[in-house]
C-alpha cells in the first residue's frame, strides 16, 4: 500500500521533473534560435496611372528568416555597452558572441533529451549566471530577476533529476 | 586575390617612397591597373574615418554591386580594424589599414575616396582626395566653416572630379516624388507660405560619448589631427579625448547641433522652396549642457522670396526633449501640408478643408496618394465653433523606399562615376543650400537679424 502511494508521488515527480525539462530545454533552444533570426523584405513597385512610378517608390512587405548570416550572439545594442565596460575584455565578448547562440541550442537539447541531465542543467545554470553577470554591469535590473528565476526553475529542475525516468542517459 | 597588409611603418615609407616614386612614375601605365581579382568596372573605394557615420554608409553600400573596398583609414586602430573585419565578414576579402590619410592616398590607387571624419577634418581630407585624383563622397556638413565649405568648391572646380556632399534626402525616391510630382506638377500644397521643421532628440540620446580608453589613440596622435584646435590651454589626454569622442560639442571642430542635425532639413527647405532665403533670425542657449560650447538647443526664422511668394521657415533643434513628432520638415500651403521625413513613421499629407475633393480623389484613384483617416472634430464641451477650422483629412504617399536612406545617394554618386548619372548633390549646389546655415549660430549670438548677401552666400 505503501509502495503503490510512493510510486503515485514518484510518478507526479517525474512528470514534474519531465515538464520542467521540456520548459528549460525549449526556452534554451528557442533562444538559441533565434539569434539566427533575421527579416526578409520582399517589395514590389508602386503602381501609379497603371505603370510602375519611375522614382523607385516600393510598397514592403517584411517577413522573418532564419539564416546562419543572421547570426548575432549578443544583440547589437548589448554589445555596444558591453564592448565599453572595462570587466569585459573585447576577446571575451567576441568568444561569448560566438558560442553564446550555440551553447543555448546544445544545452537545451541535452536537458530535453536528458542527456547528462544534471551536468547539462548545471552548465545551462552557469550560462545564465554569466549572462547575469553582463547585465549587472549595464544596471538591466529587470533582466537580472528575470535570469534568476531561470536559476530557481534550473534549482528546482536539479533537484527533482533524481525522478527523471524519461531521460537518453541516467548518469551524471 | 590577396591584399597585402602595409607592412611598412610610416617612417619606413617616407624613406621609401622617394625611389618609390620615380619607380611609379617610370612604370608603364599597366602596372597601375586594378589588382588582379576585381572586375575591371569595380569602382575601388577607400575610407577615410571609420567612425559611426562611416558606419552608416558601408552599410548602405553593402548591397551595392562594382564596389572594391580597397582601404580604410582612420587616427583610431581599432575602428580601422573593425571596418577591414566587417569588409572581410561581408566580402571575404581584407582592404589595406591605414592610420593616415595621406599616406593611403600616395600609396592606394583609388577611383573613389569616402570621407566621414568630424567637420572640421572634412575640408582638409575632400581636398587631398581630390587632388589625388579621386572623386569624393564627403558627409555633411561640408566644413566647419564657410571658408573650408568653398574651398572644396574650388578644389572639385580646379580637379574637375566629383564631389558629392552627403545630403542624402535629394537622392530619396521619397523627397524626389514629392517635390516633383506632389508638390511640382500636382500643386499638392497649393501656395507654400510657411515651412516648419525639426529635429527633436532626447536628452538620453544627447549624453557625452564614452569609449574604452585603452582603444582611444594617444595624445600625440590627437594633437596632429588638430583636436586641440581652438583650446585656451593645453589639453590633458582626457581632455583630447574627449573632444576626439565629442567633437560636436566644440566650435574650433564643428558646428553645432544646427549643422550637425538642422543640415540636412534646411537643405529640404531650400532645395523645396526652389530659393534660398533673405534672412535669417535666431535664439540659442546652453539651457541644460552649460559646459559646451555650442548652443544646445537652437530655433532659428528664415524669410523666402519664392517664385510663388513671401514664405518664412522655422526650424529647431533640440537636444533636451525627444517628443514632438521626431525629425521631418513640413510643407504647409493653402491647400495641403505635407509633413515629410527620412522616417516614413513621420511622413504624413494633409488635405485643408477647403481644397478641392475631386482633385485628391483623382489623386488617390490614379495612385498617387493613398487615403487616410478623415478628419475628426476634437469636440468637446470647450470647442468654441468661431475658434474653430475644420480638421484636415489624412493621406500618405503611395509607397517608401526598401533600401537603406543613404544607399540611393551613394548610388548615385557611383553611377555619376561611371558616367551614367549626374550628382545630385555636388559640392557647389550643397553649398548653396549650406550657405545660410552657417550664419545661424552667428545670428543666435547676436541677437540681430542677418540680412544675406552675396558676400554671406557666394559658393
Amino acid at each position: 500500500m505503501a509502495s503503490q502511494k510512493n510510486s503515485a508521488n514518484d510518478l507526479g515527480l517525474t512528470l514534474g521533473s519531465l515538464l520542467l525539462r521540456i520548459w528549460l530545454g525549449m526556452r534554451a533552444i528557442q533562444t538559441g534560435i533565434e539569434k539566427f533570426a533575421g527579416t526578409h523584405d520582399s517589395s514590389k513597385d508602386v503602381i501609379i496611372d497603371g505603370a510602375p512610378n519611375a522614382y523607385g517608390l516600393t510598397n514592403t512587405v517584411t517577413g522573418k528568416v532564419y539564416a546562419l548570416d543572421n547570426y548575432h550572439g549578443v544583440p547589437a545594442p548589448l554589445y555596444e555597452k558591453f564592448s565599453t565596460e572595462p570587466l569585459i575584455p573585447s576577446w571575451g565578448l567576441n568568444l561569448y558572441d560566438t558560442v553564446l547562440g550555440p551553447a543555448l541550442i546544445i544545452l537545451g537539447f541535452t536537458v530535453l533529451l536528458g542527456i547528462a541531465t544534471r551536468i547539462s542543467l548545471f552548465a545551462m545554470g552557469l550560462l545564465y549566471t554569466s549572462l547575469t553577470f553582463g547585465l549587472i554591469l549595464i544596471k538591466q535590473d529587470a533582466g537580472i530577476a528575470w535570469l534568476g528565476v531561470h536559476i530557481i526553475m534550473v534549482v528546482i529542475a536539479l533537484g527533482l533529476a533524481k525522478y527523471d525516468r524519461i531521460s537518453v542517459t541516467k548518469k551524471w | 586575390m590577396n591584399l597585402k597588409l602595409p607592412s611598412l611603418t610610416r617612417r619606413d615609407f617616407l624613406a621609401k617612397s622617394t625611389l618609390g616614386a620615380g619607380l611609379a612614375l617610370a612604370a608603364p601605365s599597366i602596372l597601375r591597373a586594378k589588382e588582379a581579382g576585381a572586375p575591371a568596372d569595380d569602382i575601388r573605394v577607400g575610407f577615410i574615418g571609420c567612425g559611426k557615420q562611416h558606419e552608416v554608409l558601408f552599410n548602405a553600400m553593402v548591397n551595392i554591386p562594382g564596389i572594391r573596398y580597397v582601404a580604410a583609414c582612420d587616427i583610431m586602430k581599432a575602428r580601422v580594424g573593425r571596418t577591414a573585419s566587417a569588409i572581410k565578414s561581408r566580402f571575404d576579402y581584407m582592404p589595406n589599414r591605414y592610420l593616415d590619410a595621406e599616406e593611403m592616398l600616395e600609396k592606394e590607387e583609388l577611383d573613389a575616396v569616402f570621407v566621414a571624419t568630424p567637420d572640421f577634418w572634412h575640408a582638409p581630407h575632400t581636398i587631398m582626395a581630390l587632388e589625388a585624383g579621386c572623386d569624393v563622397y564627403c558627409e555633411k556638413m561640408m566644413s566647419n566653416t564657410i571658408e573650408g565649405a568653398r574651398s572644396m568648391v574650388a578644389a572639385m572646380d580646379r580637379t574637375g572630379k566629383l564631389c558629392q556632399i552627403g545630403h542624402q534626402r535629394r537622392s530619396n525616391p521619397r523627397y524626389l516624388y514629392t517635390l516633383n510630382e506632389l508638390i511640382r506638377k500636382e500643386k499638392l500644397c497649393g501656395q507654400i507660405i510657411n515651412v516648419n521643421g525639426q529635429w527633436n532628440r532626447a536628452l538620453s540620446s544627447s549624453q557625452d560619448i564614452v569609449s574604452k580608453p585603452s582603444i582611444l589613440p594617444d595624445a600625440e596622435t590627437l594633437r596632429k589631427a588638430g583636436f586641440n584646435a581652438g583650446a585656451d590651454h593645453e589639453l590633458t589626454l582626457e581632455e583630447l579625448r574627449h573632444r576626439f569622442l565629442n567633437w560636436r560639442f566644440y566650435t574650433s571642430l564643428s558646428g553645432g547641433p544646427i549643422s550637425d542635425l538642422g543640415a540636412h532639413q534646411i537643405d529640404i527647405f531650400n532645395w523645396y522652396l526652389g530659393a534660398t532665403p533673405k534672412s535669417v533670425m535666431a535664439s540659442g542657449g546652453r539651457s541644460y549642457f552649460k559646459d559646451r560650447e555650442h548652443f544646445d538647443n537652437v530655433m532659428c526664422i528664415f524669410d523666402y522670396d519664392t517664385p510663388e511668394g513671401n514664405a518664412r521657415a522655422f526650424y529647431q533643434v533640440l537636444t533636451t526633449t525627444s517628443s514632438g513628432g521626431g525629425y521631418y520638415e513640413s510643407f504647409m500651403g493653402t491647400e495641403g501640408t505635407i509633413d515629410i521625413s527620412e522616417r516614413e513613421a513621420y511622413t504624413k499629407i494633409f488635405k485643408e478643408s477647403g481644397a478641392e475633393n475631386a482633385k485628391w480623389d483623382n489623386l488617390v484613384r490614379r495612385g498617387l496618394l493613398k487615403k487616410g483617416a478623415a478628419g475628426q472634430a476634437a469636440g468637446g464641451a470647450d470647442a468654441i465653433a468661431s475658434y474653430e477650422s475644420a480638421p484636415p483629412d489624412e493621406y500618405a504617399l503611395p509607397g517608401g523606399l526598401s533600401k537603406a536612406p543613404h544607399q540611393p545617394h551613394i548610388e548615385n554618386f557611383l553611377d555619376t562615376i561611371r558616367g551614367k548619372a549626374t550628382l545630385t548633390c555636388d559640392a557647389r549646389h550643397a553649398l548653396e543650400s549650406e550657405a545660410p546655415i552657417y550664419w545661424v549660430n552667428p545670428a543666435a549670438n547676436s541677437n540681430e537679424i542677418i540680412h544675406f548677401t552675396e558676400e554671406h552666400l557666394h559658393t
